[in-house]
């Protein structure tokens, strides 16, 4: 059988021309670092602007970002670990608009989320509440499914990220009260979603009145 | 991989498969249709857009539905954007495992990072996109990323791409390195029912996007690069050229999207899914990619298949591995570009 080594030899000879070329285009990207470097004077790090144009469709240099000091900045759509949402009113009143119907955990791939109904003390029948929602955030594939099924705007998909604990029972699985969040803070991480639903919310209001 | 050596010489090579096995067929057969969505994503992992689609055609077939002609534009291009970026990490650890130690690796996944971005924005996370649904997308396009796309389509990638070429091309090392090496013949690559660049490389113009075209792929202009050889050097050559192809598709994509809606019908989080069964099947990067469905009418696939490029690509491992040195199979091995959580399911 002809070896690798001796086709390709004989083909071209060892001391082509093809490493020399090559090897420019690895001096222009050195070249390159330095240059952008120049071009930033100083501020090329610890930058957002520098570092939006780092990233970007016109990046060159180095590529790399200096991750604890500097963050990418998440897009709007980013999904991380669901939380709840819950309205707050003048006199500071919670109310989550979770009503226990429990369709995010039925469309849960990994089935990771746990919902308690509210019973009426008295007659035994369900109230729409949780008592209970509990979701292990060890087994959450980040799907983003429960977010987009909940009929009632409810229940959002996070952008923090940064959640390496070192006790995965106490500090993973998480209960109702690490996973309410207010509307504040939705409308704070996703703006053009949080607008969209108030606007479809007042144009099925305003279709109601006008019948 | 169990070798047998005669001194370096390979005599007898066994690929050991299965430690990645997860029971994803299995797994299918418990969810629900809309559950596997992002289960396909963990297949191939450097790919889930193009397993989305896949999966998408399959049930879109038993549910008889049609996404709206925006939502085919935008799949087709987040299809070939996928294969841009498998292609290129293809050849970054190609070129790794020739022992080109990571620069030409970091060259290609430093374009692969600024599509991912691209997916970040419109599927919310950069590997496991989870963004087919039935009868279309989850959403449509931001205005920035469809900047970022044009930017990135037009001005960008071909340059990159030639770079790339230029670097590595002609370069002799690559070359006496990898050619004749791995050499796979049409007549075995039918036989082992390889698929993808793996077949194309050896001389084969199959490819399911011409085949039987699926999807918007009739109403693009683009050619089915092929190699004559069949060793690792075609297979890297037909990688780069299949990455030229998808910009083709891309910029005329992009010049002819429709605006309008990018789901068909209302999104139901347990579609009603009539008993029949359907084979869905898509050109993946790494090959042709299969899903088979069999639906008895309740929620749950009743039995749900992958037919997976990378695991059928690997069963010719041995086959021409065999006579090589040692060191080559490494060369062989990144040749074939293979994903593991794709070869194992």
């Amino acid at each position: 059988m002809k070896t690798g080594s001796r086709a390709g030899i004989k083909k071209d000879g060892i001391f082509g021309t093809g490493i020399i070329k090559g090897l420019r285009v690895t001096l222009g990207h050195f070249i390159g670092t330095y240059l952008d470097d120049l071009r930033w004077f100083g501020k090329r790090y610890y930058n957002d602007e520098a570092l939006r144009a780092r990233q970007g469709a016109d990046a060159c240099g180095v590529f790399t970002v200096q991750y604890p000091e500097e963050r990418l900045p998440v897009p709007e759509e980013f999904r991380f670990i669901p939380f709840l949402v819950y309205e707050e009113d003048e006199d500071g009143n919670q109310t989550l608009k979770c009503t226990a119907c429990g369709i995010c955990a039925k469309v849960c791939p990994p089935q990771c989320i746990w919902i308690v109904r509210e019973r009426d003390e008295k007659t035994g029948r369900p109230r729409p509440n949780p008592v209970e929602f509990g979701i292990d955030i060890d087994i959450c594939m980040n799907c983003g499914l429960c977010a987009e099924y909940c009929p009632f705007d409810s229940i959002k998909m996070d952008h923090a990220y940064e959640l390496a604990a070192f006790d995965r029972f106490t500090e993973h699985i998480y209960d109702l009260k690490k996973l309410s969040k207010p509307t504040s803070y939705y409308e704070q991480i996703r703006p053009t979603e949080a607008a969209a639903e108030v606007a479809a919310k007042a144009a099925k209001k305003a279709r109601k009145r006008a019948r | 991989m169990v070798v047998a050596l005669e001194g370096e010489t390979i005599v007898d090579l066994k690929p050991v498969m299965g430690y990645l096995h997860r029971n994803h067929e299995k797994i299918g057969e418990r969810n629900t249709y809309i559950m596997n969505m992002p289960f396909t994503d963990r297949l191939d992992y450097l790919t889930s857009m193009g397993n989305n689609f896949g999966y998408a055609l399959a049930v879109e077939k038993l549910m008889g539905i049609k996404p709206t002609e925006r939502a085919e534009y935008i799949r087709v291009i987040m299809a070939e954007l996928t294969r841009i970026i498998s292609h290129l990490f293809a050849i970054g650890a190609f070129l790794n495992d020739l022992g080109a130690f990571f620069t030409p690796m970091l060259y290609a996944l430093r374009e692969r990072e600024l599509i991912l971005d691209v997916f970040e924005s419109v599927s919310g996370s950069r590997m496991m996109c989870n963004y087919f649904r039935f009868g279309g997308v989850v959403r449509d396009i931001p205005a920035a990323t469809m900047t970022l796309i044009h930017a990135l389509v037009f001005e960008r990638l071909p340059k990159q791409i030639d770079d790339l070429d230029t670097y590595l091309t002609k370069n002799e090392i690559v070359r006496s390195r990898s050619i004749g090496v791995g050499v796979l013949s049409a007549e075995d690559a039918l036989a082992y029912s390889a698929a993808g660049p793996v077949l194309r490389a050896s001389g084969i113009p199959y490819d399911v996007r011409r085949a039987d075209p699926y999807s918007i792929y009739d109403r693009f202009d683009f050619d089915i690069p092929t190699a004559r050889n069949g060793d690792s050097y075609d297979r890297y050559i037909v990688r780069l050229e299949e990455i030229r192809q998808s910009i083709r598709i891309l910029q005329q994509a992009l010049r002819d999207i429709p605006a309008g809606e990018v789901m068909a019908v209302r999104p139901q989080y347990q579609p009603k899914v009539p008993a029949g069964e359907a084979y869905g099947r898509v050109e993946n990067p790494k090959g042709e990619l299969g899903y088979y469905l069999v639906s008895d009418g309740s929620p749950h696939p009743w039995r749900y298949h992958v037919r997976a490029p990378s695991f059928i690509n690997l069963t010719s491992l041995s086959k021409i591995s065999i006579g090589h040195k040692i060191a080559d199979v490494v060369v062989i091995l990144g040749s074939l570009d293979i994903v593991l959580g794709e070869v194992d399911r």
